[in-house]
């Protein structure tokens, strides 16, 4: 045994040999080392299938107008370097920062949602949604997203579990602005979108059940009240109860003609599907917007069931993923941010391919990832890059 | 609980995929087939139908239609898409000078494919083509074609024998001949005669094209094409030249007999109408078949008007047109009268009760008072004798002792062999003889077993007659019996029989074959029309062959017999067709024949009957004729058979003159 002569850690070698140590330890719990690789190529791979089904969607169409078959591609993969730097970003600063500069991000979001509904925005198909910066067509509600989730976890983060009354208010009140700016767009699916989150975030904030059953029945008699006031436009009610009746021939070219076309294209698609780029319902674009919102009729007309189940595993992979980020993250806010990610991403899923077989209302939302649009890719590639950053983080 | 909550999502999803495109995917993949095709289907030019040397009794013209796109004017109720839609069909009532409710009715015709446009003017004014045409923006959806029509250039000739084509109806589409072939709604077929029978040659196969569209509408591909294949062309058997004279004959033997007097009861002859067929006894062939009155078949094109279809078939209230649409020469079943006898003849001999030398008596009146049509006994004579005089106690009293045979062998428990009704069906009678032109009627041929059918069907009928006629008059005592013994054939039955009255009924055609059948010494022919069919490259696609039905087995003696007295009916001394072939050259063409007085009722006038061949030593023509109301057979059909006969050999057409009217059998 040896005599210790000095105080403890005088003893250079010992000193040495306990920092050794550290530094393996530090390096081991050190972000870098914490990526979650699977969370990465499987967003990658949805990407990547979405370029394919873009691709199918769209050049048949751009071929017969002579013009470049790969531009709407070409956009897109603008669109995925963008993204996969906005996810690095995300992913390399602190997410606790987001907490710190949430009402930051809250007060920007909402700036821009009054801006998009100004002289600036662009009107297109009667919906004030976009903000054109030079050939990039901003999305300010996809933005939305983000904030109402940051913002919701940071205020409920404060609550450690236990949300107060005055708090879930506060909750609501911050939700019900950018929500009521969205719905004025109109953007009816984004803001449905927003109540959904909110629920999830409460849920997961430790808000009491009866809280949120009170917010449900208020969200009820919200909505109905909306119909019976006409705040909803007509073409909103029609779109959003059309797909109760696909079948019928009467609303031909209406919305219920396009989950009609929509339902054969899957349906026709059978159990492995027609093959690529051999789709007669895409083709012959007997699918209206089957490049953005429509985009699984191509997955499911092209490659079955097969195809269609694959997609929906790999969303499933990304939902595992970010639900134990979630379960693993250091602080209440990281696991209330994962949760509010993988919740939108369950959502959106759940609503666009419910939308294209027939079991949900024809609502202008996008499949995460897969679906043309370039806000979208970028802004999910950044909640990508959040659930990294939490997951990356979770020891430190 | 958001896991919960994710999964059960999850859940949903897979299984609304299962069911949409592994269980339903069939009825989508279907329904997807459907969006993306169409097909337009381009009419076959159906075939012509020829006479024997070539020239056409109907073809196809091209006809200027107006036709109409009803998915670019019309919603699916049947209403002006849009304001525009609303003016063109507004310029269209203008310029077609048809009302508005019409034109949406022509468009929206189920007889037409969705996916061409709809005919809504067959056979329009150039003026009113040059107005489509040239004025294309004024009538979107609207374009001026060329189609094919139905045209027949030797006009009503052969009406009752070529039929007529309209689109297919409910009821046909269900039949298995167009269902098996494929036939759709709204397909043009034949109705009726040899347009119907050949219809599945004369049809062709319409042309295909299946082409791949896109959502607007714009095509974007030709998937297939299959160019139509025209119908092929029937040559038929009739002889153009002769089927004129003999409808211009017939027509002008019947309304010159209407001014005739039928000599026992003093009224002028109705002559409602006739037939006149003319066959070759040695193969079957028609050369020609008239029926009077008849019909126009140009009034089918582009659809009867109600005026010409209440000609056809007059409804209540209407004047008798006397069924202009019924072909008589197959379709008339009648009491064949003494036309029969050769029926008769030749049975008799059969039986072995006479041989061609045998003599029996032929007096005035016979048994229970059964008179000949001659007031005088003529004494005894052999069968070609009475064939000649057309002695009906002759054959009362033959038929008689062959009754009395067969009621001897049914009484002794064995089944009565029944010569004359045997030889009857043999000769074709009874049943359709099968020509190749649809509505031939079988007529009847009775006998023991029809008498006892058709009790049981009339029994109720007449005993309830029986029940509510006074007491004691001849309508109870007749009904009476009817009733309780209407099923035995008695003597009476078979005497009527054996000289064509009674309840023996046949149709010009089958007396046509009959006689055919003794010219030619017992052969029996199918009767037919149709000779070939010829693609539209030349080659034949089907040769239709002359068909033996039966052969009668007789000795030549019998045959022999029976010619002599037809022959002696027209040229002997004493036959009862002397006076109508005055002045035919009989000494180069012998003509054989025989004359028919039929009663038809005691109300009526009789029905007037001659079938002939000619010539006699070498037959080469049947020729029959039938004139209901016609009084004498030699009086009104004789002169008729003897002007076809001129017809036929090329003499010059005596002008028609009736027969005496006196001569009744």
């Amino acid at each position: 045994m040896s005599v210790d002569t000095g105080w403890y850690g005088s003893d250079r070698s010992q000193r040495m040999a306990r920092e050794r140590v550290q530094a393996r330890w530090q390096d081991a719990y050190a972000p870098a080392r914490h990526l979650d690789p699977i969370l990465v190529v499987t967003a990658l791979l949805l990407t990547g299938i979405g370029l394919a089904m873009i691709y199918s969607a769209t050049s048949f169409r751009l071929e017969l107008n002579n013009t470049d078959v790969m531009f709407y591609v070409r956009k897109q993969l603008v669109a995925l370097a963008i993204g996969v730097v906005a996810m690095v970003v995300m992913a390399v600063m602190d997410y606790r920062w987001a907490r710190t500069y949430s009402p930051l991000i809250y007060v920007m979001t909402l700036v821009l949602l009054v801006v998009v509904l100004s002289p600036l925005g662009t009107n297109v198909n009667g919906s004030q949604r976009w903000i054109n910066l030079g050939g990039f067509n901003l999305q300010p509600s996809e933005v939305g997203k983000l904030a109402i989730i940051v913002t919701l976890a940071a205020l409920l983060h404060e609550q450690k579990g236990e949300p107060r009354f005055p708090i879930v208010v506060a909750a609501v009140a911050l939700v019900v602005v950018p929500m009521g700016l969205v719905f004025l767009e109109p953007d009816l699916g984004t803001s449905i979108v927003f109540v959904w989150l909110t629920f999830v975030l409460m849920l997961v904030g430790g808000v009491k059940g009866r809280y949120l059953l009170g917010l449900a029945a208020a969200g009820v008699v919200a909505t109905v009240t909306a119909f019976r006031l006409d705040f909803i436009e007509g073409y909103q009610v029609e779109r959003l109860t059309a797909f109760l009746d696909a079948g019928n021939s009467e609303l031909a070219q209406t919305s219920a003609f396009h989950t009609q076309q929509s339902l054969i294209a899957i349906g026709s698609g059978q159990f492995v599907g027609k093959g690529y780029l051999q789709g007669t319902q895409n083709t012959l674009s007997y699918v209206p917007e089957n490049h953005t919102d429509f985009i699984f009729t191509i997955v499911g007309e092209e490659f079955g069931f097969v195809g269609a189940v694959v997609v929906l595993s790999l969303f499933c992979v990304l939902i595992w993923r970010g639900l134990r980020i979630a379960i693993l993250a250091k602080d209440l806010f990281g696991t209330l941010v994962a949760a509010g990610v993988v919740g939108l991403l369950a959502l959106q899923v759940f609503v666009n391919v419910g939308m294209t077989i027939g079991i949900m209302p024809v609502t202008g939302i996008a499949l995460p990832l897969v679906s043309y649009g370039g806000t979208s890719l970028i802004i999910w590639f950044a909640l990508i890059g959040l659930l990294l950053n939490i997951h990356m983080r979770r020891f430190t | 609980m958001l896991t919960v909550i994710v999964t059960v999502l999850l859940v949903a999803l897979f299984s609304r995929l299962w069911f949409l495109q592994v269980l339903a995917g069939d009825r989508y993949a279907e329904l997807a087939q459907s969006n993306a095709v169409r097909v337009v289907l381009t009419e076959a030019p159906r075939g012509d139908i020829l006479a024997r040397d070539g020239q056409e009794l109907v073809k196809n013209r091209v006809a200027h239609t107006i036709s109409a796109d009803r998915t670019r004017l019309l919603n699916a109720i049947g209403e002006p898409r849009d304001e525009t839609a609303e003016a063109v069909l507004a310029r269209l009532v203008d310029l077609l000078e048809i009302d508005q409710e019409e034109l949406v009715r022509r468009m929206t015709s189920v007889r037409y494919s969705p996916f061409r446009p709809t005919p809504i003017a067959i056979d329009v004014a150039p003026e009113v083509v040059f107005a489509v045409s040239e004025h294309a923006e004024l009538f979107p959806g609207v374009v001026a074609e060329r189609l094919p029509v139905r045209t027949y250039p030797q006009g009503d000739l052969a009406a009752h024998l070529i039929g007529h084509v309209a689109e297919i109806d409910a009821d046909e589409l269900e039949d298995p001949f167009f269902a098996d072939l494929g036939y759709r709604g709204g397909d043009l077929i034949g109705k009726a005669g040899l347009e119907r029978t050949y219809e599945e040659w004369l049809h062709g196969t319409e042309g295909l094209r299946q082409l791949e569209v896109n959502a607007s509408g714009t095509v974007l591909d030709l998937l297939l094409e299959r160019e139509p294949i025209p119908g092929a062309d029937l040559v038929t058997t009739l002889d153009l030249d002769l089927q004129a004279e003999v409808e211009r004959i017939l027509e002008e033997g019947i309304l010159a007999s209407r001014n005739e007097i039928h000599v026992s009861s003093g009224r002028s002859l109705a002559s409602t109408g006739g037939a006149v067929v003319v066959l070759d006894p040695n193969n079957g062939e028609v050369l020609a078949m008239a029926s009077y009155p008849t019909f126009d078949p140009r009034e089918y094109v582009g659809g009867l008007s109600e005026e010409y279809a209440r000609y056809l078939y007059p409804q209540e209230g209407d004047p008798d047109t006397h069924a202009p649409a019924i072909n008589r020469a197959i379709a008339s079943a009648q009491p064949p009268g003494s036309t029969w006898k050769i029926v008769s003849g030749l049975a008799a001999l059969q039986t072995g009760q006479i041989t061609p030398q045998s003599t029996v008596p032929c007096p005035a009146t016979w048994g229970w008072g059964k008179n000949n049509w001659n007031v005088r006994n003529e004494g005894s004579m052999d069968l070609a004798t009475a064939l000649m005089r057309s002695c009906d106690t002759f054959f009362y009293e033959l038929s008689f002792n062959q009754w009395l045979v067969e009621n001897r062998a049914d009484d002794a428990g064995e089944e009565p062999v029944e010569v004359y009704q045997d030889l009857a069906r043999a000769m074709g009678f009874d049943e359709p003889l099968g020509i190749d032109v649809p509505g031939e009627r079988g007529g009847t041929v009775p006998g023991r077993d029809w008498k006892l059918d058709y009790w049981e069907r009339t029994k109720d009928d007449t005993c309830a007659r029986a029940e509510t006629a006074a007491e004691g008059t001849y309508a109870r005592q007749l009904y009476s019996e009817l009733c309780n013994e209407g099923f035995v054939w008695r003597g009476g039955d078979a005497v009527n029989m054996s000289i064509g009255q009674g309840d023996v009924q046949t149709t010009p055609l089958q007396i046509a074959s009959a006689y055919a059948t003794v010219a030619n010494g017992g052969t029996v022919w199918w009767p037919h029309l149709g000779q070939q069919l010829v693609d539209s490259d030349g080659d034949v696609v089907l040769e239709i062959e002359p068909r033996v039905l039966n052969q009668i087995e007789a000795p030549a003696e019998h045959w022999a017999e029976l010619r002599q007295g037809l022959e002696d009916v027209v040229m002997g001394a004493r036959g009862t067709a002397i006076s109508p072939f005055a002045g035919f050259p009989l000494d180069q063409i012998p003509v054989a024949g025989k004359t028919g007085t039929a009663e038809a009722g005691s109300t009526q006038v009789p029905y007037s009957w001659f079938a002939a061949y000619a010539p006699a030593d070498d037959p080469q023509y049947v020729v029959v004729s039938l004139v209901e109301e016609g009084g004498g057979g030699s009086q009104t059909s004789a002169p008729i058979v003897r002007r076809v006969l001129e017809a036929a050999f090329g003499l010059p057409v005596q002008p028609y003159a009736a027969g005496p009217g006196n001569v009744l059998d």
